[in-house]
């Protein structure tokens, strides 16, 4: 995979290269990888920021590069959205890599437990590159992110449709066609990954529902291989399965004695599974196997025109449009706040007062507002005067 | 139609209207975060379900959110404002 349109962008002025605070990202992907360089300040606004987009990628790439070679601050929350991260990512069987982090912020991410999650890839360290981070907690009111406020979430939204109702119930008609043509057929799932996490949007029974969990759980398995590799898993009798020593055992304990997995694919990103699953060791033939590729391309092409897999130009373009308009916002804010001697979130709502009573977007009113105190400041500066020495 | 109150509206309500706005969580989740948003997708999907209460301001930027979207589409603006005392 090529390097993406932002990564490009980095030779000249770019959505990313914003002069506020200095903060930027840029996203780029590297083979399997999504590559995430962070540089200049890390503060309050900056750390909810990485986090955002970090998210929006993982739930595409599960093997992240996170580079710091060209941070100068993190703050003490940035290090939390780091550390939370990097223990998500690890749950969910992906890999990570800390580039550059300098020994400051070494020490402050093995307190955290991410030395044991991640991989710190040392490069040889500046001196002046040690002395910026983590001297000081800069931003006074640090947010209260525990540790396991995401794992929360992720357990109430559990069993929630994630994203385009219409797509599931799609996939859910698959299901159940596969059930009903593939011979030898007991149990069909499809497994998607969403948010970064492997879960089962439609199964045809509570069984292998059950059957999908024990995967996502062990980290292994048909499913999760299909899923993540791309290519399908067909274990024809578990009695000699030697593949997922320990998922093997769960999925007889459920009497399943046959598994084929065959891979969805998204815009040609492997995105999870169709699983069908037999009591009868060697149930599968060969017209099973067809009937189910034929079932996991229709269902590869209902995610592809859902958009499930943008491409990574794509995604990287629209995150690095919505962190400049991110930014030119909070500027419009600012200037709101400064003038009207009112507080951020009132300065907001005037803003959407502004956008209620007009039909134009919400960023084109910040962009007026900022530019006004352009035009204010061009209006109050001295003309420059010639000076004629003769 | 008459508004309802808080009280009377569904706890999905949110999510109601992001189906008919015809976007998607995560096209939804990226208009938000353009416009100032601060929570996470799975967060802002909570949100839409009312599995979580969202802040004032979160509550604010999601309506904009919509309502930008709604405004596209030809509407005007028919999600409400989080209840300020702006």
């Amino acid at each position: 995979m090529s390097s993406s349109g932002l990564s490009e962008k980095r030779a000249g002025p770019s959505a990313f290269d914003e002069p506020l605070g200095g903060f930027g990202v840029t996203v780029g992907f590297v083979n399997a990888s999504a590559v995430l360089s962070v540089r200049g300040s890390m503060d309050h606004l900056s750390s909810c920021e990485l986090g955002a987009i970090w998210d929006a990628v993982v739930e595409r790439h599960l093997s992240v590069v996170l580079d710091l070679t060209q941070l100068t601050f993190i703050s003490s929350l940035g290090l939390q959205v780091v550390a939370t991260r990097a223990l998500q990512l690890k749950a969910s069987g992906g890999t990570l890599i800390i580039r550059s982090p300098s020994s400051a912020v070494i020490r402050m991410l093995e307190l955290r437990g991410v030395a044991e999650v991640a991989h710190l890839e040392r490069t040889d360290p500046s001196p002046s590159h040690l002395g910026a981070e983590q001297t000081s907690e800069r931003d006074g009111a640090i947010v209260d992110v525990e540790p396991h406020h995401m794992s929360r979430y992720l357990g109430m939204t559990t069993g929630i449709p994630a994203d385009n109702d219409v797509v599931d119930g799609a996939l859910r008609l698959v299901v159940a066609l596969a059930r009903a043509t593939v011979a030898g057929a007991d149990g069909v799932s499809v497994s998607l990954r969403r948010y970064g996490q492997l879960g089962t949007v439609a199964a045809s029974d509570q069984t292998i529902s059950d059957m999908d969990a024990s995967q996502y759980a062990t980290g292994e398995g048909p499913c999760v291989d299909a899923s993540v590799k791309g290519r399908w898993f067909h274990a024809e009798s578990l009695e000699t399965e030697t593949r997922w020593p320990a998922f093997t055992p769960r999925a007889q304990a459920l009497g399943i004695s046959a598994i084929l997995s065959t891979p969805l694919l998204a815009a040609d990103l492997p995105v999870g599974a169709l699983n069908i699953y037999s009591r009868t060791a060697m149930a599968f033939v060969c017209e099973a196997q067809v009937l189910a590729s034929v079932f996991a391309t229709e269902a590869s092409s209902i995610l592809t025109a859902a958009g499930v897999a943008v491409t990574n130009e794509q995604l990287s373009l629209r995150l690095g449009e919505a962190l400049r308009l991110r930014r030119l916002i909070a500027q419009a804010e600012g200037v709101i706040m400064e003038r009207e001697g009112v507080g951020a979130d009132r300065a907001y709502g005037m803003l959407c007062d502004l956008s209620r009573r007009s039909s134009l977007p919400f960023h084109q009113h910040a962009a007026d507002v900022t530019a006004s105190t352009q035009r204010l400041r061009t209006a109050s500066d001295p003309e420059p005067t010639e000076h004629h020495d003769g | 139609m008459a508004e309802m109150s808080a009280a009377e509206r569904p706890v999905d309500a949110l999510d109601q209207y992001r189906r008919d706005a015809g976007l998607s969580h995560s096209e939804l989740w990226l208009r938000y975060f353009e416009i100032g948003g601060m929570s996470n997708a799975v967060e802002l999907e909570a949100f839409l379900y009312g599995a979580l209460q969202p802040s004032t301001h979160d509550r604010e930027v999601i309506a904009q959110a919509l309502n930008e979207r709604f405004v596209e589409l030809g509407g005007n603006h028919p999600v409400p404002y989080a209840e300020t005392d702006n």
